[in-house]
């Protein structure tokens, strides 16, 4: 006798899996998503993808306009810099420079910022308050020039800005994860994981993360735009990236000299910044409405 | 209202004390020795060494050495810079006023061209005009400030002669310093030639007021939008219109006001981030203010002046925080007894 099959699993998608089927309809934030897995693939690969190489200059073909430029030439298709290097080699490898770099900074700092913030949650009394009030004045000052400043202690080059974005970041994740997690430890929920004996750092661990993991997510995307234009304006300033390297605002400032006979040379990385941030806000705007969608529902 | 001046001095205190003791930890820092580094006398002899270390108290506990650190900032001691060896405090006094002009002049464009544009989205939600200036929004946010300023130097000085591409006025004005603020300046002044002057600086100062207003203004726009939609849901907005008041009055007699007062909230807030991109913009403009001076002294190591230099913008920017704060109580009666600072 056949045994009926009846199925009567419900299925109940984690917070961040029906954020994700609210996001996959909004056409915008897909696009934003493309554009940003595009840029990561291209600073992941682009030794590999790069048709010319980024740092060695090509004495020939000094200052080649881009190719749909009568006098260009198509093996240069974006033209070529003051040293004869390959503009479109140079920007693929600045996508890992200044697109890649301020992904890995704002792993960083949402990592140390989400451990500082959710313990400093669980305190309260003269420490919590000490911790606000510091925030706040943190938080108070422009985060270009306590990274100009923090620079200014360990000395210009790449790795110091890197550390210099990380530390300037970290206070705005503590102060999110903070309150986040604030908000949600006095739901019911977690009051009634706190009635079976589970432990803080256990509900914090299984009940509160899952919940605030979109908000987190969101203030992400904020830090890595945020991210991206200060190591690229601080490259432009002269206190990142050192000149040779084909970081996207160190481009910018080589470029300028040579603003009248070559403008694609400041095009062109500008275009570069400015695809990028528009790709992570798109992302992050699209976080935001799902979210506000979410909550409505 | 008192108790909301007093938290706001608590506040205020806390936060001076904090920024004094990050500053004075930064002589520490830096390379280098620490008493030069406050002090900036990088060419004195052994004897006035001696003086420096004792006004400073080197020799005692790093308590009583930030004590007289205080001492020394609250009578307008800052050191000398270790690049010109002129005082700190004079040439903050020269530079800052510059940076306040620009950086004022750039948020009422902001304001004056953001919030009317937020107000004409939020009335318009969800219909192409609303799409449009979200995008506009979008880009104007993402757009990289020094670009901007090099594409603006190219179209409206370069390939349009417009407007002029770098510094404050012409030289061949002579303004007495008075306040400053240079338009001023030139209004109390007696010159023959006051309007010429006045035109040539408000034609210096349009370019770079509007490369730096472009984001904050960005801001506004999304800020005023979600403003004025929030409080055309409220009822006292449903309420005006049940009693049969046109769209119109609704919206010049109640929304805009309504909303206008939770923009102002925000004003501070803004303030940081629009003073970070006039330091940029000032460096790409060759306008005389504390944010090109600040990078310069970076270049240069003067490590005096740039702790100074983090002192004085940090704590300016915390006073015209408070100031909107209390604007905004003033405004707001609800906001005057909130608990949290």
């Amino acid at each position: 006798m056949a045994r009926e099959k009846i199925y009567q699993e419900e299925e109940f998608p984690s917070p961040f899996l029906q954020l994700w089927q609210i996001f996959r309809q909004t056409p915008v934030a897909m696009v934003g998503l493309g554009c940003s897995i595009f840029l990561i693939v291209l600073a992941v690969f682009s030794p590999i993808l790069t048709p010319h190489s980024a740092i060695e200059s090509n004495l020939d073909m000094l200052l080649l306009p881009p190719s749909w430029d009568p006098s260009g030439n198509i093996t240069f298709l974006l033209g070529t810099d003051d040293l004869g290097r390959d503009m479109l080699s140079r920007l693929m490898s600045g996508a890992s420079l200044t697109f890649g770099l301020s992904f890995v900074v704002v792993v960083i700092s949402l990592v140390i910022g989400v451990l500082i913030g959710s313990l400093s949650a669980l305190t309260s009394g003269i420490k919590a308050s000490f911790l606000n009030h510091f925030l706040d004045v943190v938080l108070s000052i422009p985060s270009l020039l306590l990274a100009i400043i923090i620079v200014a202690i360990l000395g210009p080059g790449l790795s110091n800005t890197l550390w210099a974005i990380v530390m300037v970041l970290i206070p705005q994740f503590v102060h999110i994860t903070r309150n986040a997690v604030k908000e949600e430890f006095v739901k019911d929920y977690v009051l009634a994981s706190r009635l079976d004996g589970a432990s803080s750092l256990r509900i914090l661990r299984y009940s509160v993360f899952p919940n605030i993991v979109e908000k987190i997510i969101s203030q992400a995307t904020l830090a890595q735009s945020a991210a991206i234009l200060d190591i690229a304006a601080l490259g432009f300033l002269g206190l990142g990236a050192p000149i040779p390297l084909p970081e996207w605002g160190a481009m910018l400032k080589s470029g300028i000299d040579l603003f009248y006979i070559a403008p694609w040379a400041v095009y062109l990385p500008g275009l570069a910044i400015l695809f990028s941030v528009v790709a992570t806000n798109l992302v992050g705007e699209g976080i935001r409405h799902s979210l506000k969608l979410h909550k409505e529902s | 209202m008192l108790i909301f001046t007093l938290r706001r001095l608590n506040l205020f205190f806390f936060t001076m004390l904090l920024l004094t003791l990050l500053s004075f930890s930064l002589s520490f820092l830096f390379p280098g020795n620490a008493l030069l580094n406050v002090s900036g006398q990088i060419n004195a002899s052994p004897e006035q060494i001696l003086l420096l270390s004792e006004s400073y108290k080197t020799e005692s506990s790093i308590f009583a050495q930030y004590i007289s650190y205080l001492k020394h900032i609250l009578s307008g001691d800052l050191g000398i810079s270790m690049s010109s060896q002129t005082p700190i405090s004079v040439e903050i006094a020269d530079l800052l006023p510059a940076t306040i002009e620009l950086s004022m002049v750039a948020l009422l464009l902001a304001m004056a061209i953001g919030i009317p544009l937020g107000f004409i989205a939020a009335i318009k939600h969800n219909k192409p005009a609303d799409n449009i200036i979200l995008s506009i929004a979008m880009i104007g946010y993402s757009i990289p400030v020094f670009w901007l300023g090099l594409l603006a130097i190219l179209i409206f000085s370069i390939t349009l002669p417009w407007l002029p591409s770098a510094g404050q006025i012409s030289l061949l004005f002579e303004i007495k310093h008075v306040t400053g603020i240079q338009l001023i300046d030139i209004l109390l002044s007696d010159n023959a030639y006051k309007w010429q002057a006045f035109q040539n600086a408000s034609a210096h100062i349009i370019l770079p007021a509007c490369v730096i207003a472009v984001a904050p203004g960005t801001i506004f726009i999304r800020l005023a939008r979600s403003s004025m939609l929030e409080v055309l849901e409220t009822s006292y907005i449903r309420a005006a219109s049940a009693k049969g008041l046109t769209f119109n009055q609704i919206i010049f007699h109640h929304a805009i006001r309504n909303s206008l007062v939770k923009i102002i909230r925000h004003v501070g807030l803004q303030f940081a981030n629009l003073i970070t991109l006039a330091m940029i913009t000032e460096v790409i403009f060759s306008w005389p203010g504390i944010g090109r001076w600040l990078i310069d002294s970076i270049y240069q190591r003067d490590y005096t002046a740039i702790q100074s230099g983090l002192l004085v913008l940090s704590c300016f920017i915390f006073i015209i925080h408070i100031l909107t704060d209390f604007v905004y109580a003033a405004l707001n009666p609800m906001a005057r007894d909130n608990k949290h600072a």
